[in-house]
């Protein structure tokens, strides 16, 4: 397949996903859209990582700090609107770039685990901060009353426009030297590239995309707790991603919009909702390794192959 | 005095649970380079097999002693039959795959948390004194129980160190995990080899899940807490490392100990955390880790 | 086995259903529920719905709720909040706006039930929840409702109780999860025990899920308190730190303040917790007991594997006062009904007809008038020390 952008696709399908939110009007579709949007954008966030060759689990403390930087602006500062939004992502970022610097010299399940450990430190700190209402969580998170009916919409556009950006990067030259490290990492650093700058700069990108999905999801949502940021959210963006499929950007997206929207159905089986997501995870782990797009591939290469000999 | 003694000893109770559940993890680590989430629920599931049958066997009359090795008989059984079926339809097919292997792990987390809580119930289940009464260990008091438990910790821990070191299939497994391609290249039968690392880590999943029953709180989601600690154990000590795993284990042991006395156990948690990244910073595969 | 119930329940609604559609005349009123139904909160989610659904069957067989002069029948909804905020959102959306619910018959767990209230008190829709604290109530608050007894209520009680019946213990130590009930609880406690005169050693936290209380207990034990209190701890864990500290050799005045049952914790405490005081069990022996609260508890037991316990008996009593206040407001407007909730009586199921107070304390009258039981495990039973009827405004 051609690396080319392929800018005339990707606009059209924004558009056409923005135009589409527009004519929501029902307020569970509007919630479902906006959760869609989000574990999307989270779950691309994780797959730019995985470009680096690691499996960032600290995604969902970045998305916590986000959440909890917007929140503690809005609620405790009173600062406009659109400075909470991005002072999300910065603070995400901003503690990723501390965070990866020590950590990402560690590799593979080091890596990983440090992550994991992280995660659940950030999350007890939220539970000990009265400051941020412990583990109650923090309320009234939220944004300006002319924003309402086109909430949808909002959260899609930053989404979309997040999304593209990192798509863009991926693309780009830089993009490129973050799958040599993953093939190659000494190849790479014999031909005088600072690895560890690269990582980190990869590492502070995807953590300003978790933050921003993070302050997405506390005016979203209004109210934030520690819990809603345990390793299970990384877990949950790492189904999206395998089960849509790493190896393009839209595989998360089909995976999340996949399994938010099962899920949402599956919130009705109560306690059964764990075995409907633990059985969707491992069946796609199992039956389609390279996720639904690379199905959806590998149908297509079928289709044409026949066609080919018929034509023959 | 007193104090230190008190703490050393429950250091080292700590510990003995933490040695036998790390060493499954780095066992299965070394072997096929997974990272398996799911190890906690092979050690749920004969914690709570342990409590059902012991409770079931006691109000059929049969006396404690005999009783509990039938159920902990019952529980290894369970959790080896589950590991062998994960491992079969699942961990075959992603052999030194970390990423995908985690995946599925996952993906078994949330299916056996809901299957358990089917089956099982999420209530506490109450599990009777196997051996009542405690001892004076220098002026602290020690329970029987925990007794026999850091015991047969030790008993396991040297079996499987002798088995590792001495006999034909231990080295072969070591081999496996310093050296994955030279040990193919000598003949080593690796699937088979990955079963068998798998397995045993089960067994000592299971055996850990059995002791630890008459002293802990069984419920379906008992895992997770060693799971997590565990799995820092194993990080400290170098993943794929046995002396790691169990220096790892006796080091988060002290560190709960030792903070949740002098601290509170939400800070102990917290400093264990931030160890772990110390660690990695001064030894980036963990303290014994190669390669 | 529960799969099998599970279809015989969906066989005998579907049956119940087309009886419905016969008899046209009942139309249903659905009441949502937002509580835990997996992880370490599950089994007190479980007891909540079979307790709501077990109060609706009772008021549907007794012909329903009428208002206006047509009878409705009622049907719980329930989903799961995995106990924290995002899937109380995910909750609260799916029961106001999916479902269409106007009234929610009950909901645990502090931070979804804030997720909850933030849309409930938006969208004009009835909130019964067993959340603590002042900031899920008050006058801010018109459509929300407390359906069980909370340390507001509890520790002015249990406290005095306690320190009347061991007159020679004079310093205490306090242990609770670092959760939302015990953060609320360790702050109205440290206040009620020093306004007693007892003097407050420490104070801890530990994590949800720790299942290792050897250091704790250790800790603990070394300060040598006379009483020790767990104050917020989930009852199975509450055991296990009495057993250590048994194990270390403390004897003391031991408390668990709010809680909530007697299996939980002799499940992993064993013979260590006999003489433990708590405050939201409910005893099932002696002579009060009723047949009905007999036998509801022993379907209880059968279904969910535990004792009823305060939690599990507001989903019934929420119900109850839905039925009593949308009766006394002829009306199944949330607005209309929450306006009327504040006079109705009902009969709770711990027996007595009661109603509503709370201003003093929240400024609104919202809380259930609910007896404040005094229990103690005494060889091996919970037994009931002493019933509190509250009398403030």
């Amino acid at each position: 397949m051609a690396d080319t952008l392929r800018l005339p696709y990707c606009a059209a399908g924004i558009a056409a996903a923005i135009g589409a939110s527009l004519l929501v009007s029902d307020p569970y579709v509007a919630s479902v859209v906006n959760l869609v949007s989000i574990a999307a954008l989270i779950a691309v966030s994780l797959r730019f990582v995985m470009l680096i060759g690691e499996l960032n689990f600290a995604t969902a403390a970045f998305v916590g700090i986000g959440a909890y930087t917007t929140g503690s602006v809005l609620t405790i500062w009173d600062w406009p609107f659109g400075i909470a939004m991005i002072s999300g992502g910065i603070a995400a970022a901003a503690v990723s770039v501390v965070f990866g610097y020590v950590t990402l010299r560690t590799k593979g399940p080091y890596f990983l685990l440090i992550g994991f450990a992280f995660t659940e430190a950030v999350r007890i700190i939220y539970s000990k901060s009265m400051g941020l209402g412990g583990n109650s969580g923090m309320v009234g998170i939220f944004p300006p009353i002319a924003f309402d009916p086109w909430m949808p919409t909002f959260v899609m556009s930053i989404a979309a426009l997040l999304i593209f950006v990192l798509y863009v990067i991926e693309k780009s030259d830089f993009g490129k030297i973050f799958t040599a490290i993953r093939d190659n990492e000494d190849v790479a650093r014999t031909v005088g590239l600072n690895i560890l700058f690269v990582k980190v700069a990869c590492f502070a990108i995807a953590s300003f995309a978790a933050g921003v999905a993070g302050s997405l999801h506390a005016v979203v949502n209004n109210v934030i707790s520690p819990g809603d940021f345990s390793f299970l959210l990384a877990a949950f963006a790492l189904a999206y991603v395998k089960v849509g499929g790493e190896d393009n950007i839209v595989g998360p997206i089909v995976g999340a919009i996949l399994l938010v929207v099962l899920g949402s159905y599956a919130l009705g089986l109560g306690g059964h909702e764990h075995i409907f997501y633990g059985a969707a995870i491992v069946l796609a782990v199992l039956l389609m390794p390279e996720g639904v797009t690379g199905l959806l591939h590998k149908g297509r290469d079928f289709v044409m192959a026949r066609g080919k000999r018929n034509a023959d | 005095m007193q104090t230190v003694i008190q703490l050393t000893l429950t250091s080292l109770q700590i510990g003995a649970v933490y040695i036998l559940f790390s060493l499954g993890l780095t066992l299965i680590f070394g072997v096929m380079r997974i990272v398996n989430f799911a190890h906690g629920h092979l050690f749920a599931v004969s914690a709570l097999l342990v409590a059902v049958m012991l409770s079931w066997l006691a109000g059929m009359g049969i006396p404690i002693l005999p009783a509990y090795l039938l159920a902990v008989l019952a529980g290894v059984t369970a959790s080896a039959a589950l590991g062998f079926i994960i491992y079969v339809f699942g961990f075959k097919y992603f052999q030194r795959d970390m990423v995908g292997s985690f995946i599925l792990s996952i993906g078994l987390v949330l299916l056996l948390d809901g299957i358990f809580l089917e089956i099982f119930g999420g209530g506490v289940r109450a599990v009777p004194e196997i051996l009542p009464g405690s001892v004076e260990i220098l002026g602290a008091s020690v329970t029987q129980q925990r007794l026999f438990l850091c015991g047969m910790a030790v008993v396991i821990t040297a079996a499987l160190y002798w088995a590792l070191t001495y006999t034909k299939l231990g080295k072969a497994l070591r081999a496996v995990s310093i050296d994955h391609e030279a040990a193919m290249l000598q003949g080593v039968p690796y699937s088979r080899l990955a079963l068998a690392g798998f397995m045993i880590a089960a067994v000592l999943a299971a055996l850990a899940g059995a002791l630890i029953a008459p002293i802990s709180i069984v419920t379906p989601v008992i895992g997770a807490d060693y799971l997590i600690k565990g799995f820092i154990a194993v990080i400290i000590g170098g993943l794929g490392s046995i002396p790691g795993a169990i220096l790892g284990a006796l080091f988060v042991a002290v560190i709960e100990t030792v903070g949740s006395f002098y601290l509170d156990p939400t800070s102990a948690t917290i400093t264990i955390f931030v160890l772990v990244i110390v660690v990695l910073q001064v030894r980036p595969k963990g303290l014994m880790g190669h390669g | 086995m529960s799969g099998l119930r599970t279809l015989k329940m969906a066989t005998l609604g579907v049956a119940m259903g087309m009886m419905g559609s016969i008899a046209g005349a009942q139309e249903t009123i659905k009441l949502g529920l937002s509580v835990p139904l997996s992880g370490g909160g599950a089994v007190w989610g479980r007891g909540s719905v079979f307790m709501c659904e077990r109060a609706v069957k009772e008021i549907n067989e007794a012909g329903g709720v009428t208002v206006d002069g047509q009878a409705y029948n009622f049907e719980c909804v329930a989903y799961d909040n995995k106990y924290n905020a995002a899937d109380g959102t995910k909750v609260a959306q799916t029961l106001l706006n999916r479902e269409g619910i106007k009234f929610i018959g009950g909901s645990l767990g502090t931070a979804p039930v804030k997720a909850m209230q933030s849309l409930t008190e938006r969208q004009g829709v009835l909130l019964f929840t067993t959340a603590w604290g002042f900031t899920v109530k008050g006058p801010k608050f018109p459509l929300t409702f407390t359906q069980m007894n909370t340390p507001f209520e509890i520790l002015p009680n249990l406290i005095p109780f306690i320190a009347e019946q061991h007159p020679d213990a004079k310093t205490l130590a306090m242990l609770n999860p670092n959760d939302a009930s015990g953060q609320d609880t360790e702050e109205v406690a440290r206040k009620v025990w020093q306004d007693t005169g007892i003097e407050l050693l420490s104070s801890d936290f530990y994590e949800r899920g720790t299942t290792e209380f050897q250091p704790i207990a250790a800790r603990l034990a070394a300060l040598n308190p006379d009483i020790i209190d767990l104050g917020g701890s989930p009852p199975a864990d509450a055991g296990a730190v009495f057993r250590e500290l048994a194990a270390i050799g403390w004897d003391g005045v031991k408390v668990v303040e709010v809680g909530t049952g007697a299996d939980g914790i002799k499940a992993t405490g064993g013979d260590a917790v006999e003489g433990v005081y708590m405050g939201a069990a409910v005893s099932f022996v002696g002579d009060e007991v009723t047949d009905h609260q007999k036998e509801v508890n022993e379907e209880a037991r059968a279904e969910i594997g535990e004792s009823l316990n305060a939690i599990h008996i507001g989903f019934y009593d929420s119900i109850y006062a839905l039925k009593a206040a949308m009766e006394a407001a002829d009306s199944i407007e949330p607005k209309e009904v929450a306006a009327v909730m504040p006079g109705v009586t009902f009969r709770t199921f711990y027996g007595s007809e009661i109603g509503f107070y709370g201003e003093e304390t929240y400024g609104t009258v919202q809380q259930m008038r609910l007896p404040v039981i005094i229990t103690q495990i005494q060889d091996g039973e919970l037994v009931e020390l002493g019933r509190v009827d509250p009398d403030g405004k």
